[in-house]
């Protein structure tokens, strides 16, 4: 059982804020990811969780239990490093026996964690070898085993895949889904990679600037972004954000022409953000259909489908996704349409969501 | 061929390692074997007389007085090399562990702890002669000033407490090698190590003995080497606080001093025999040489890749 509470949490490096007040709710068992820029304090807000940083200001509790001034070794957690953080002068048998006879355990009980531990990572060949003898993918799994053999209530990932090529980058994804959901306790997981974030996660923390953007499930986030922010950040390629002027129920752009979309929000603000995403857009060289006005800029080929990159008239640059036919010249003209229900919008000045 | 680039670079080469090798040869290697072969010889002051073959080791291990002196010497060397293994490197362990973990001062302390390390011996003898004054030194003042005047003493002038102010004056003018030393080899250390003990442990003893001393071993191996040497050989502090004769009554006295004294002549000059004195000058270099190479052998072998 770990329902953990962060209210009001900030973090200061001398004059420097780093943290501005996270409040998050998570529930036992969830997965969280953490995820957002570099710099974006997702970090550092892991390393507060773990207690190797002290609180600034706010609260943080395990269930209901205060933490701010726990040491690291008695919260209940353990963590996995970026770089793994093996203890090199000691066998991977040693490494993972390290924390546990810290704790108190008989040799019997140590011995059966690690055995336990050992098979599902399938170390068991590896025991008696030091790291450097180990692949980072082998240490990748020691370092998860000497978290696991602790039994922790919370599990810390420090974006854990970031050293490891990409070939291995993917099997190793799905082994931590797994041993998440053979474990079952709670797991914060903390990445800059949006696909390591929407394939793994519960529900995701986007961060930004030291802030909370968004918390939600994957789906939500994709579907219902909160601003602006996590509209581009969640997607690959990026959603379109464009600045359109409402003028009763059609939207223009400039240079560009204007578009009648249904249910535009019910905000009487008149500059809205128009966002949407490259499959909910199509390219029409027929000049004469609906949509926006622009001049092809190149085309790449993906094999299954084809992404076209279109300069629209207020010169943003926007990406479109077409079928594998998709065959245009650069300069070409285009009509740019977008499918009514996939739209989203925000507001200009706080770029924020506004309701439909 | 002449004018060769090969050929140049050659002569090039030669040129610059003839000069010190030739310098090494003349003022090293030559004296090393004179005093092996001068220790065989019999001599009258400062003229050869016949060959005599291990005479001279039988009398200095062997025969009184002298053996009992090599003893007296040989056990200060030894007492001296054990209280300086705590006194100066694991001091310096633990002042290169504060100073690795940032402790408050730790920039001013970086410094002042190697401060003394650049001073000359001669500086840091006399001055600590000073300090220790049984009268107007700074130690015996701060003791009376501080209502401890009962443990006020003629520090450098009595049989019981002369070796170990020798001892601690030379801690506090050496503690800062062994402390950068450590202090590098802490530094190599990835913080990420520190923070998984942290997450294991908030026991500083379990992170020092079981993580960070393993790490830092590596360092050690030439901080105990040097030690080892260092202490063996130790001379100009003794001679420059204690004097040739290792006062009072030969509490100070060490190899170097002894062999010296043997060889040279005491403070009147007399007693000289330099038969005698290559042959204690023969079995320290041999004592050193042997145990430094064992101690580099052994400790070498447990080094650690990070």
């Amino acid at each position: 059982m770990a329902r953990m509470t962060l209210s009001g949490i900030k973090k200061s490096f001398g004059t420097v804020d780093v943290l501005h007040g996270i409040d998050l709710e998570i529930a036992d068992k969830e997965f969280i990811v953490f995820v957002g820029p570099s710099g974006c304090g997702k970090s550092t807000l892991l390393r507060l969780i773990a207690g190797l940083d002290t609180i600034s200001g706010g609260e943080f509790r395990i269930e209901d239990r205060p933490m701010n001034e726990v040491a690291p070794s008695r919260r209940g957690i353990a963590m996995v490093f970026q770089s793994y953080a093996l203890y090199p002068h000691m066998d991977v048998y040693e490494n993972m026996a390290f924390g546990v006879r810290l704790m108190g355990l008989d040799r019997s009980e140590i011995d059966k964690r690690i055995d336990e531990a050992s098979k599902m990572l399938k170390l068991d060949p590896l025991l008696k070898r030091k790291p450097r003898e180990l692949s980072g993918g082998q240490r990748q799994r020691v370092a998860i085993g000497r978290a696991l053999v602790r039994k922790p209530k919370v599990l810390l990932l420090d974006e854990p895949l970031s050293n490891l090529d990409a070939a291995l980058r993917s099997d190793v994804r799905l082994e931590i889904a797994r041993l998440h959901r053979e474990i079952g306790g709670t797991t914060i997981y903390v990445t800059h990679d949006q696909v390591e974030a929407m394939t793994l996660a519960d529900r995701i923390v986007v961060m930004n600037n030291g802030r909370v953007e968004q918390f939600g499930s994957p789906r939500e986030l994709y579907e219902r972004p909160a601003n602006t922010f996590v509209a581009t950040f969640i997607g690959s390629p990026r959603m379109a954000l464009l600045d359109v002027a409402r003028d009763g129920d059609s939207l223009g752009l400039a240079g560009s022409g204007s578009l009648k979309l249904p249910r535009l929000p019910g905000s009487e603000e008149r500059e809205l953000v128009l966002g949407v995403r490259p499959d909910a857009l199509s390219v029409n060289t027929d000049t004469s259909a609906a949509g926006f006005r622009g001049t092809v800029v190149y085309t790449e080929y993906l094999g299954e489908n084809t992404y076209v990159y279109v300069r629209l008239g207020d010169g943003t640059l926007i990406s479109v996704r077409g079928s594998a036919g998709v065959d245009l010249r650069p300069d070409t003209p285009v009509v740019v349409g977008v499918a009514p229900e996939a739209v989203h919008y925000f507001s200009r000045s706080t770029r924020e969501r506004l309701a439909a | 061929m002449p004018g060769s680039p090969l050929l140049a670079r050659r002569l090039w080469i030669t040129a610059l390692i003839v000069p010190p090798l030739a310098f090494v040869a003349l003022f090293v290697v030559y004296p090393i074997i004179s005093a092996f072969a001068y220790a065989f010889f019999q001599w009258h002051g400062l003229a050869r007389g016949e060959f005599v073959g291990f005479a001279n080791f039988y009398k200095v291990l062997f025969t009184q007085p002298y053996a009992d002196w090599t003893a007296n010497a040989f056990l200060h060397n030894v007492l001296v090399f054990f209280a300086l293994m705590v006194l100066q490197n694991g001091v310096g362990f633990l002042l290169a562990y504060c100073l690795w973990r940032e402790l408050p001062g730790a920039a001013f302390h970086r410094v002042a702890v190697f401060l003394p390390v650049v001073l000359s011996t001669i500086i840091v003898g006399f001055l600590w002669k000073l300090f220790l004054h049984p009268l107007f030194g700074v130690v015996n003042i701060s003791l009376r000033g501080t209502g401890l005047g009962g443990l006020a003493q003629p520090w450098l002038g009595q049989d019981t407490t002369a070796l170990w102010a020798l001892i601690i004056a030379n801690a506090w003018h050496m503690v800062g090698f062994p402390t950068l030393v450590f202090l590098a080899g802490m530094q190599r250390i990835p913080g990420e190590i520190l923070d998984a003990v942290r997450m294991e442990t908030e026991s500083e003893w379990v992170k020092i003995s079981k993580v960070v001393w393993p790490l830092v071993a590596p360092s050690a191996t030439v901080v105990f080497t040097l030690l080892f040497v260092g202490s063996f050989n130790w001379f100009e502090l003794p001679y420059i606080m204690a004097g040739v004769d290792g006062s009072p009554h030969k509490a100070t006295d060490v190899l170097g001093l002894y062999f010296y004294r043997t060889a040279f002549g005491d403070q009147s000059g007399s007693g000289q025999d330099f038969g005698a004195g290559s042959a204690l000058a023969v079995l320290i270099f041999l004592f050193i040489a042997i145990v430094a190479g064992f101690i580099t052998f052994r400790l070498r072998a447990r080094e650690i890749q990070i």
